[in-house]
């Protein structure tokens, strides 16, 4: 699954470390999101959606 | 792509696995050839398990400067180890206590116990993890490094088990799941840090 986290982290100018933060996740399941390692469960894409303020359909993508 | 971290570089946890490893299967390699009596040299087991201490603490500090660390990581290092420690001394006392006295039945069976009560310490450990993390990707990978371990003793046990029952190779004793479960568990963490999952 595709997804824009990186183009939205950017754009709040956060590190991965900050969203890892606002997500109470480690730093290293941001890069593996991010990346497209892992995609995320439903609670948690929830989550990242609700930290940016979007929908989640607006974050991740169809492949 | 990763971000660098602040925290320059991070402490390398596998040397001190490898030593420990080594150290582990030379020592029950010695004891094997019976170059030194069994009551001597369970005592020497507990010198490669020291290396313990030093790889967790490398191993935790290396989970804090690549950001994979959490409080249930920290909690399952320490309580692993402490389970591992006690398998030891449980392991050594009952081995001593079986070939230096002539024990009942009932005495035999709580020896047998023993060891495998540190066993039990240490899949609950493992269960309380899992349990405990709230990280799912850091869940995720714990599970598929379980899996790694229990597909490496499935397969391994299998195959010595044919290979014995045709009587190519000699009988090793069912405890032996344990660490070719763990060595299983290292070998997929190795595996999924090498393909960056």
């Amino acid at each position: 699954m595709k997804n824009r986290l990186k183009v939205l982290r950017a754009e709040q100018d956060w590190s991965q470390q900050d969203l890892a933060e606002r997500l109470e996740v480690s730093r290293q399941s941001v890069n593996a999101i991010e990346t497209g390692k892992y995609d995320p469960s439903l609670p948690l894409a929830f989550r990242i959606a609700d930290v940016f303020g979007l929908a989640i359909e607006e974050i991740f993508l169809r492949d | 792509m990763t971000e660098p971290t602040n925290s320059g570089r991070a402490p390398r946890a596998w040397p001190w696995a490898v030593a420990f490893v080594v150290g582990m299967f030379g020592m029950a390699a010695v004891l094997s050839s019976g170059a030194i009596p069994r009551d001597i040299g369970f005592p020497l087991m507990f010198l490669p398990m020291i290396l313990l201490v030093p790889m967790v603490r490398a191993a935790e500090r290396s989970q804090v400067a690549k950001g994979c660390v959490s409080a249930a990581v920290v909690r399952y290092n320490r309580c692993f180890m402490l389970a591992g420690f006690a398998y030891m001394v449980a392991l050594g006392a009952a081995i001593h206590l079986h070939t230096h006295f002539t024990l009942g039945t009932a005495v035999t069976f709580l020896l047998a116990l023993l060891p495998a009560l540190a066993i039990f310490a240490m899949i609950w450990v493992m269960a309380r993890y899992l349990r405990e993390e709230t990280d799912e990707y850091l869940r995720h990978r714990a599970i598929m490094a379980a899996l790694g371990g229990l597909a490496l003793v499935l397969g391994l046990g299998s195959f010595w088990g044919f290979l014995e029952t045709f009587g190519l190779v000699s009988h090793v004793p069912g405890w032996f799941t344990v660490p070719v479960w763990a060595i299983g568990m290292g070998l997929s963490q190795l595996w999924m840090k090498v393909r960056g999952a």
